[in-house]
């Protein structure tokens, strides 16, 4: 089987979470015998691979990041964005003549019309993976133009893949996407990045986490306020706050307005070693986004030992039955909960077992099966 | 040999928790409502009262008047259902008067909390559970029970040794595999280590079929026919086929629209049509029959789950925790000499409380999350646990 695929970050290039799932499906699904071309933005440097499976086939030079917030979609944005797909199709229909695809598989919007074009110009078939959908990144006030286009991509792709049931009920809600061919595969760690700190002490000190993204879409007001809560029943907790953004000023504030800012810790950026020490060392992890299509650091906490409390909202709250779960808005509930695994051993105990059990079992490897499954269902030779 | 059907229900319905939250503005000073959700137990009490008691019993009662003394059943009634009974629908207990009127209708004695109180280390508490529920029947129903049936049928032979002390002659038992070996159900047995006692024991392939499977479409057998049944049972072998299951089978577990009256409407009349049948009480059995053999159960049986062990309530650590702390109530309970702080104690024994905490996650799984009312064991155990340590500290003030 041949894939053409097309992403728009691959590392070392890489300012988001997509890169590095771009990566690990190619080389899972290369350890599977699938050959991938994989198509994306010409960088700076080079971006090589050792496997031979694999090839990185940069095309037109664009220079577009991570969509943070909606004010980085300038006029500019878009035309690069256009110049890169349609270079895209015509190097994959070029290509096709040499090597024959037998389906096209890309991710989100920025990709989106690539794939649609050289579906129609080669006529196969098309996977459409939704990382998020605009709703998610941008809340009440989606963009509308590239709300169509993820219209068009659910309508246009003959199956759509989703990492979490939860994306997959959005989709057929916000986009109307068919619910037929949507299937569901989640994302996946490598557990053996975590081993290493599983034996990691814990001081007196209890530490609750949150990491993330400093915006309104992955809840850190609500997380201070139950904080606060927390602390008016429990002495010698700390609450850290890893990841930077808008609302890191607004935060730091709402610490100190709410007379908790001695027992909050503001980490800032951290790199990928030390989050993972940051995850083992602590005691809870929260996670309390209002919208998480599938919630990477949560299963990362899991992988950890750190037992989660996670918003009904994500799609983490779905890979294992062995975690606590809130509704993002629900302070009052995400208190108790963080009170109850700092006051019973067992729950903490049981919990952190059990998911590290479970988030094991997420491999990449299992991930690549589940994708060439979905790959099997349409692929034609 | 004529096999007699002997039909046992258990009747039970515990008193539902709160959801307790440390964070309540305003917690209610009195214990039982600070810690049971009164408006939810009444709701689900008129529920299960419209649903299967009332029309369940009122068919019963047609049946024995039709057939007199040749149709037989039996009940256990438990201390909370009774209590929820009279707060909350007392025609429910007016109905189970009429059918105890009959003559034939027996009841069986357990514990009065539903609880796990036979698996204490010291059995004291065990004990007043069992001689407050037998008082209570003796009160109420004017009956004095032969046959004991322990919460869930909880069954060792140290517990059979138990129930003979306290002078019954029969105990309640599940006749599965681990303890029968290849012998049936369908006999009487004597327990090892004990005297005299007599263990009936479940016969739950026939009872599922109905309890269980009566409206399974997946089923080879569905659908279950009243005739067809009645063949079964006729063409079974033994002293007594042991058909016990929850009341709620009737119109609760499976709907009316299942056709599950209509098929106990028409059970008693098919099985009659077979001259080897007929119908006794454990009452009746005991009386009659003299055990074929021996059994020797070790370790706790029930009638639960796959592993029809205690797993289902003392399975995971977090069961184990809040039983060892209700546990360790007991002393400083007794101590504190206040009878409401006694029976809150006892209503937080109840065993369904700990079965919401049940983790087991494969096919037996399904059937926890049916009945709790909680979104996963986690959150029950963390209710459960917050009204524990409230409670203890309220016993530790008084």
């Amino acid at each position: 089987m041949r894939v053409a695929m097309i992403g728009w970050e691959y590392p070392p290039f890489q300012t988001g979470g997509l890169a590095v799932h771009c990566y690990e499906l190619t080389h899972a699904l290369a350890a599977k015998g699938v050959k991938v071309d994989f198509y994306m933005p010409r960088t700076d440097s080079d971006i090589t691979t050792q496997d031979h499976n694999i090839r990185i086939i940069p095309v037109a030079h664009a220079k577009f990041g991570a969509y943070v917030t909606k004010h980085a979609y300038g006029p500019e944005f878009f035309s690069n964005v256009h110049a890169f797909n349609n270079d895209a199709a015509e190097q994959i229909a070029k290509n096709d003549r040499h090597v024959h695809y037998n389906l096209i598989h890309h991710h989100d919007w920025m990709t989106a019309f690539a794939a649609m074009k050289a579906k129609y110009s080669i006529d196969r078939p098309m996977v459409s993976t939704f990382h998020s959908i605009e709703f998610d990144r941008s809340g009440m006030w989606p963009n509308e133009y590239i709300l169509n286009i993820e219209k068009q991509m659910a309508a246009t792709a003959d199956r759509v893949i989703t990492v979490s049931n939860y994306m997959k009920g959005r989709l057929v809600e916000k986009l109307g996407a068919d619910i037929a061919k949507i299937r569901v595969v989640y994302n996946a760690i490598d557990a053996a990045d975590f081993k290493k700190h599983w034996d990691v002490s814990h001081g007196k000190e209890r530490i609750i986490l949150f990491l993330g993204r400093l915006t309104d879409q992955k809840g850190p007001t609500q997380f201070l306020h139950a904080a606060k809560l927390v602390l008016d029943k429990e002495r010698n907790i700390r609450f850290v706050i890893v990841g930077t953004g808008d609302m890191l000023g607004y935060l730091i504030n709402l610490a100190i307005s709410l007379g908790i800012g001695d027992r909050v810790t503001f980490i800032g950026y951290l790199p990928d070693e030390q989050k993972r020490y940051v995850y083992a060392k602590s005691d809870v992890y929260v996670m309390p986004s209002v919208s998480e299509p599938f919630g990477i650091t949560a299963l990362e906490a899991m992988a950890s030992g750190t037992p989660v409390l996670v918003s009904k909202t994500s799609g983490a709250a779905e890979v294992t039955p062995h975690r606590l779960t809130v509704d993002f808005w629900d302070i009052n509930q995400m208190a108790e909960k963080m009170v109850a695994l700092l006051r019973y051993k067992v729950l903490s105990e049981t919990l952190g077992k059990e998911e590290l059990h479970d988030a094991l079992e997420l491999t990449w490897d299992k991930i690549a099966e589940e994708t060439m499954r979905v790959y099997e269902e349409i692929a034609v030779g | 040999m004529m096999p007699s059907i002997c039909i046992y229900f258990q009747v039970h319905q515990p008193v539902r928790l709160r959801r307790f939250s440390i964070f309540e503005q305003r917690q209610p000073e009195n214990l039982f409502e600070r810690y049971f959700d009164v408006k939810l137990n009444r709701e689900v009490f008129n529920k299960v009262a419209d649903k299967c008691y009332l029309p369940t019993n009122s068919l019963l009662l047609e049946l024995i008047k039709k057939y007199g003394e040749k149709f037989k059943i039996s009940y256990s009634l438990t201390g909370t259902f009774l209590e929820q009974a009279t707060q909350y629908r007392p025609e429910v207990l007016d109905s189970f008067h009429a059918l105890a009127e009959t003559g034939s209708v027996d009841f069986l004695n357990e514990t009065y909390y539903h609880s796990l109180s036979s698996l204490f280390e010291d059995k004291t508490e065990f004990v007043e559970q069992v001689r407050k529920h037998s008082e209570e029947l003796k009160e109420r129903f004017g009956v004095e029970a032969d046959v004991f049936r322990n919460t869930e049928a909880l069954f060792s032979n140290d517990i059979a040794r138990l129930a003979e002390e306290f002078g019954y002659k029969g105990i309640i038992g599940e006749g599965h595999e681990r303890v029968l070996g290849w012998r049936s159900p369908n006999y009487v047995y004597s327990v090892k280590g004990c005297k005299k006692i007599k263990a009936l024991l479940r016969n739950y392939k026939l009872s599922d079929d109905v309890s269980y499977r009566f409206s399974a479409q997946w089923w080879s057998e569905f659908p279950l026919t009243a005739d067809k049944y009645a063949k079964w049972l006729a063409s079974s072998q033994g002293q007594c086929i042991n058909l016990f299951m929850d009341y709620e089978t009737f119109g609760e577990h499976q709907w009316k629209e299942t056709g599950i009256f209509e098929f106990l409407r028409q059970f008693p009349e098919e099985a009659m049509k077979y001259g080897n049948l007929n119908f006794r009480t454990p009452d009746d059995v005991i009386r009659e029959q003299q055990p074929v053999g021996e059994i020797d159960v070790p370790y706790a049986l029930s009638w639960a789950d796959i592993e029809r062990d205690a797993s289902a309530w003392l399975g995971n650590a977090m069961q184990r925790e809040c039983f060892s702390l209700l546990q360790s109530l007991e002393t400083p309970v007794r101590e504190a000499r206040d009878e409401e702080m006694l029976h809150i104690w006892r209503l937080l024994q109840n065993s369904d409380h700990l079965y919401y905490l049940c983790t087991k996650s494969w096919a037996d799984g399904d059937v926890h999350k049916y009945f709790s009312p909680f979104p996963s064991p986690y959150d029950g155990f963390i209710n459960l646990m917050n009204i524990l340590q409230d409670f203890k500290k309220q016993v530790e003030r008084a």
